[in-house]
């Protein structure tokens, strides 16, 4: 078991000009900690995994592991385990082969590797597998093999890339919470990638948002939803995303079509001395509600509407400065608006709402 | 049944030319030579219609096999020939598959100019066998040859490569590894290319050297590939007659089973079409023997195929 930390480390692709896969990532990462690494493809966020597990090279900065430099040390140095997003299982191995493979490599005596693949297989369900070939199991057997032959290692750190991606819809949630227990479990130090939000906030104790290789936010999941730090951050966390729109500021605060938002007098002051005339303002479609005729809020055209059962996302436009914009608003599953028609939005709290700077994107606290 | 025969008409039309292009080129020679084996068919008893002379060959049962097989050298000494061939076949294909791999694994690396080594690599097969043995015949001429040319400039030895001794045998094998070796390359380079480079990745991270990684994850990946060239390099290999023929000619020390049976059909004060005929039945038992022994050995490491 190890911390982890990422020194302001790179990773420079040569080219003209050179792409800065990973740019200055600069993480800690506390031993025990569950951390996920988040953000869309091309984000960087496998590579800086892959950096951590020394397949791809650390061209600036440092990489570290239990406090040991290991930036130019060899993958099998590193005390690391890592499961695939293909698993990489040795297909001409069985699956008892295939999790004591390292253990075999090292020299553990036989006796010892069957001991250890029995109790890994024992907590993970595949004792009756033991004899079969990976070709032989299903995704989710398969993928449980992978993770498998992670802890029969007892490394310092388990990588996983996105390890659930290769499977269906329902054994993804299930398999979510056996990984997230299994680490509460063990106790070991895990960097975990993928570009799916939802896991990324169920699982991790905490959450990097990665973007073009660059670090954006790095908190737990509920500070990330409620304290976005900039406006790429909240429209990738949540889902559906965030409402966000540039809308003109006035005297009290922000108007929308027929909703003018006030605004603490120390977010004015803020703007204001920024020499701001447009905010980029941010509320979550559960910060909307439908409101009565009489009530400060806008007309949205209903245009489309996801039933989920408890809930439904209700999809439509509103006119503001003469532009149609796009809002989405979580509303009773029960009693949802028809297509076509139009409502009135409100907004539920004054407190709820996001601001970002419409040029650089980044939060404007109040 | 006739319902099934105006349902499938088309696929029969289709296979038809086949089924009789098959048959004719090598069924009925196979079921000929196979009886031939049972007669003592020769030059003087064959029917021949220029002579106006009827067939007068008989019928001598396993004659021909127990003779063939007691190893007489007036039958052509089977065993030693036997032997001789074994070495060939097993000297070339070793040889196929460990350059051909060795190139597969150099080719298989990121490099500068790959594709040009690619296709340099593969002439040697893209050049018509009997050009390639020609060429090599000349280089290996005593006198006036490349190889004792540049051995004599380096002050070396400069033997008779292609007289009688077995340096003739290890000549031709040099030009049948040439031959063989780029097919070998570019089928174990698509193997090579199909295995995931996650599996190495995996194999890094569990600690593995890079022996450790050939050893588990590049052999097992190539073997369905590489069991099936081996079969196939094989069965070429010991039924190889250009290469051998057209470089040595007939030379007792490369004397092959396949070469000796073109020998007795066509050489000799009488030309022998039993004995060859014989000869040729052996080499297909020989080889259907290896066959089945070498697929049930695969099946047995779990290997379907």
């Amino acid at each position: 078991m190890a911390e982890v930390a990422y020194v302001n480390a790179s990773r420079v692709y040569p080219g003209s000009p050179p792409v800065r896969a990973v740019d200055e990532l600069k993480l800690d990462v506390a031993d025990g900690e569950f951390l996920v690494l988040v953000g869309p493809s091309g984000s960087g966020k496998s590579t800086a995994l892959r950096m951590l597990a020394g397949l791809e090279d650390v061209d600036e900065g440092a990489i570290e592991i239990g406090g040991k430099d290991v930036t130019n040390v060899p993958p099998k140095g590193r005390d690391i385990a890592m499961v695939f997003q293909s698993y990489a299982l040795y297909p001409h191995m069985t699956v008892g082969e295939n999790m004591g493979f390292a253990l075999k490599l090292r020299g553990v005596s036989k006796p010892d590797i069957k001991a250890k693949v029995a109790e890994a297989a024992k907590m993970l369900d595949l004792e009756k597998y033991l004899d079969r070939k990976p070709k032989a199991l299903s995704g989710g057997q398969r993928q449980r093999v992978a993770m498998g032959r992670a802890i029969v290692r007892e490394p310092s750190v388990f990588l996983m890339d996105e390890p659930l991606s290769n499977l269906d819809a329902k054994l993804r949630v299930e398999t979510r919470a056996n990984i997230a227990a299994l680490q509460r479990r063990l106790g070991t130090t895990t960097i975990y990638v993928t570009h799916d939000q939802v896991e990324a906030m169920t699982m991790g104790h905490r959450v990097a948002v990665l973007k073009d290789g660059l670090l954006q936010q790095c908190d737990t999941p509920r500070a990330l939803y409620e304290t976005p730090a900039n406006a790429f951050v909240a429209a990738f966390i949540g889902s559906p995303g965030m409402n966000l729109k540039t809308v003109p500021l006035t005297a009290a605060g922000a108007q929308l079509d027929g909703l003018e938002v006030p605004l603490p007098r120390t977010t004015l002051d803020k703007v204001g001395a920024d020499g701001l005339k447009e905010v980029t303002f941010g509320v979550r479609p559960e910060s909307l509600g439908l409101v009565g005729a009489g009530e400060d809020g806008m007309e949205l055209t209903v245009e489309l509407v996801e039933e989920l059962g408890a809930d439904a996302y209700v999809y439509g436009s509103v006119r503001i400065a003469d532009q149609p914009e796009r809002f989405i608003v979580r509303v009773d599953g029960r009693t949802p608006p028809a297509l076509g028609q139009t409502v009135r939005v409100g907004l539920r709290d004054h407190s709820e709402i996001h601001l970002f700077n419409p040029e650089t994107g980044a939060r404007i606290e109040g | 049944m006739r319902g099934f025969f105006s349902r499938h008409w088309y696929a029969y039309a289709m296979v038809l030319p086949a089924v009789i292009v098959t048959g004719v080129l090598v069924v009925l020679p196979l079921l000929q030579g196979a009886y031939y084996s049972f007669t003592n068919i020769n030059e003087s008893n064959i029917a021949n219609p220029v002579l106006d002379r009827p067939a007068s060959y008989e019928f001598t049962g396993l004659d021909n096999y127990a003779n063939v097989l007691s190893g007489d050298a007036s039958y052509g000494s089977f065993w030693d020939i036997l032997l001789r061939t074994l070495i060939w076949t097993f000297a070339c294909v070793g040889l196929h598959f460990v350059i051909g791999l060795a190139l597969a694994l150099l080719l298989n690396r990121p490099m500068r100019g790959r594709g040009v080594y690619r296709v340099l690599l593969i002439l040697p097969w893209a050049v018509p066998a009997f050009i390639s043995a020609f060429a090599w015949k000349y280089m290996f001429n005593a006198q006036y040859g490349i190889i004792n040319q540049v051995l004599r400039a380096l002050g070396l030895p400069d033997p008779v490569w292609l007289g009688q001794s077995d340096l003739a045998l290890i000549a031709v094998i040099l030009v049948n590894v040439w031959l063989g070796v780029p097919f070998m390359m570019m089928t174990l380079l698509g193997g090579l290319q199909s295995i995931s480079g996650s599996l190495y990745e995996a194999a890094e991270i569990d600690g593995a050297t890079p022996w450790q990684k050939f050893r588990n994850v590049t052999m097992p990946g190539l073997r369905s590939v590489s069991s099936t060239v081996i079969l196939l390099g094989t069965i070429w290999t010991f039924n190889m007659f250009a290469v051998v023929y057209l470089i040595t000619g007939i030379n007792p020390n490369t004397r092959l089973l396949i070469t000796y049976a073109f020998e007795r059909f066509f050489n000799g004060a009488s030309r022998d079409y039993a004995i060859a005929s014989t000869y040729g039945v052996l080499i297909l038992s020989v080889l259907l023997v290896f066959a089945s022994v070498y697929r049930r050995a695969l099946r047995r490491q779990g290997e379907v195929w």
